[in-house]
């Protein structure tokens, strides 16, 4: 008996070696992404991988914020970064030097891609026969209706969200929009106050919602959508990509209010969040509001460059196009480059240089 | 050449064990010892942590009270009663220590969620669970009490069924021969398993994130600072918890072992 399994251990040992299926050496290339593109993401790291066989992809999503803290704060070793917010990159990492290298964390990025953000809902969500672009405001103030925001402190969408209840006052000329959303929901009240007709959202230190409010909040919009399929949820900010993706109910928000057109920059911009406490080292970052651009970039202190570089050729390359087009995420054609100069020369194909550079 | 043997089997009995003591202990230590006073003393004067604190150790009072009122019958049960499927049944009750508790948590959502039946059901008496602190108390109750319920059936195991026998032929009920045989024999190894229980609550992250993301809990507390503002805002607080826990632990089980030297005597 001792000697079968003295046996079966040593073949057990030898196997791999037998069928030749001992791992080659792989570079890693490291990805951290915004929650949003996780989807079509997996259906890129696949096809990529299948055609890199010399590359492995580690993919890690969260919310945008968080994706550039993991590289400034957290000090993770990263070569992708991939946010919803492109302006977070010169924010959070052009302004923050990486003391081991006396250079900032990044110095170009290219925004490659928009969204639009749009309300999600189910056949279960409550006055969901009711709800349309006109009235949502309305049906999700409802004490009654469950409504799932990002937290703004960590996720674009998050910080959008508030935007766009913001926006709606002007747009449909109701100055309490705002006030009935979200008055009395939070421990600590988001304030907001006109600066020469900029609306200015202050989100406190402390985000978190009150019992029995109607406003439910989670790290990042993507963690909504399971709360919304149990039911937890009546309707949720989230991008329409992510929606589509999901097989979702949703309202369209008007272009004024979808945070994703460029004739509407002039309404978007009307509106900026600002975080009303120092905790985070270095910024204090201001989001203004502006049309959705997912930004893409190598952190400075990436030790697969090359690597990095050809991932990103591949998603900005006809393939990965293809794909984002297939789970419903058109990406620009070209995309725009920031600090343009400093943007590798293997991915300048795909780029311009943002208009205003 | 025999002593030679049984001196190698100790020494490297000794070496192996003295590595797990250093394993477990090192980082817990390095946790404390590399967060500064300052940084604790300023923490612990922080409202959010110390609201924190509160809440978790309230819902895991609270899930520990559940447990034993639900526990304790069942733990007897199992140890005094034979029936059919009782391995299945001891096999289920083993069953949160053995999947993920991010998976508890989704089975907890789907059954007390707006939408469970569980969930409707308590919402009709004004229970509710999604983001309120009976959830927290049911992801901690789920996630915790199969420790009390096994050591409570095995300390019932290891009373002679006798004693209780006799009681009874001398005319006690079942009810008196439960409070003053079976109970006063059996509290020590039950009252270990519910700081057990207790221990898990408090330190339950995935279970309570997915059903009670708020209020904040101690660990959905520590993950947010660690992924919002990083290292050093979320060091201290775990150090604080580590702290609180080993203090309660050593607590806990120097009294149960004086009660143990106090039983044996008399």
């Amino acid at each position: 008996m001792k000697k079968i399994i003295r046996i079966s251990f040593i073949l057990m040992c030898l196997l791999p070696c037998l069928t030749g299926c001992r791992p080659k050496e792989k570079n890693t290339v490291v990805v951290f992404a915004a929650g949003s593109v996780i989807t079509p993401m997996k259906a890129i790291e696949q096809a990529f991988e299948a055609e890199n066989p010399d590359i492995d992809l580690q993919m890690e999503y969260h919310g945008s914020i968080q994706v550039i803290r993991h590289v400034t704060e957290l000090k993770e070793p990263i070569d992708v970064v991939i946010t919803a917010d492109h302006a977070l990159i010169p924010t959070l990492m052009y302004a923050v030097t990486n003391t081991e290298t006396n250079q900032p964390y990044a110095d170009w990025y290219i925004r490659f891609a928009t969204n639009h953000l749009a309300v999600a809902y189910t056949d279960a969500s409550r006055y969901q026969d009711e709800v349309n672009s006109e009235n949502w405001y309305e049906v999700l103030s409802r004490p009654d209706v469950k409504v799932g925001i990002a937290d703004p402190r960590f996720d674009a969408a998050g910080y959008r969200s508030f935007m766009v209840v913001k926006l709606a006052e002007e747009y449909y000329g109701d100055p309490d929009i705002f006030f009935d959303f979200f008055a009395g929901e939070f421990r600590s009240p988001v304030k907001t106050n006109d600066e020469d007709g900029l609306q200015v959202i202050h989100i406190p230190e402390i985000v978190e919602t009150k019992p029995n409010s109607h406003i439910i909040m989670r790290g990042a919009s993507i963690q909504l959508i399971a709360l919304l399929e149990s039911g937890d949820l009546d309707y949720a900010f989230e991008y329409e990509s992510v929606i589509a993706q999901h097989d979702l109910n949703l309202v369209h928000l008007p272009d004024q209010l979808n945070m994703g057109e460029a004739a509407y920059q002039d309404y978007y911009d009307d509106v900026e969040v600002r975080l009303d406490f120092q905790r985070f080292q270095s910024v204090n970052p201001v989001f203004k509001g502006e049309r959705i651009g997912y930004g893409i970039t190598i952190p400075t202190n990436s030790s697969h460059q090359e690597d990095a570089e050809r991932f990103i050729s591949y998603l900005l390359g006809e393939k990965g196009r293809a794909i984002m087009l297939e789970y419903q995420h058109p990406l620009f054609e070209p995309a725009y480059g920031n600090n343009y100069d400093n943007i590798p020369a293997s991915l300048k194909d795909y780029v311009v240089p943002e208009p205003n550079d | 050449m025999i002593e030679k043997n049984v001196d190698t089997f100790l020494i490297v009995t000794i070496i192996l064990s003295t590595l797990v003591v250093i394993f477990i202990l090192f980082p817990l230590v390095t946790t404390i010892v590399t967060s500064g006073r300052d940084e604790i003393r300023q923490t612990l004067s922080d409202h959010e942590v110390l609201r924190s604190l509160g809440i978790t150790f309230f819902a895991a009072f609270i899930s520990m009270g559940l447990g034993l009122a639900g526990g304790i019958p069942l733990a007897y049960i199992l140890s005094r009663k034979k029936f059919p499927g009782k391995t299945i049944l001891e096999g289920i009750i083993n069953l949160p220590l053995v999947i993920p508790h991010t998976a508890a948590g989704i089975a907890l959502l789907m059954v007390f969620g707006r939408n469970g039946m569980f969930g409707k059901l308590f919402a009709s008496i004004g229970i509710f669970f999604t983001d309120h602190i009976a959830g927290i108390v049911v992801a901690m109750l789920f996630v915790g009490i199969p420790f009390l319920i096994n050591a409570s059936r095995d300390a019932f195991d290891l009373i002679d069924p006798e004693l209780e026998l006799v009681a009874q032929t001398d005319g006690a009920s079942n009810w008196q021969c439960f409070w003053f045989i079976t109970l006063p024999n059996a509290w020590r190894a039950i009252l270990s398993g519910l700081v057990m229980m207790g221990a898990r609550g408090v330190s339950e992250f995935g279970a309570v994130a997915i059903i009670a993301y708020h209020p904040i809990t101690v660990p959905v507390l520590i993950f947010e600072r660690f992924q919002g503002f990083g290292l050093q805002s979320a060091q201290p607080i775990a150090a604080i918890l580590i702290i609180i826990s080993l203090a309660a632990f050593i607590v806990i089980r120097t009294l149960s072992a004086k009660k143990n030297g106090e039983d044996d005597r008399s």
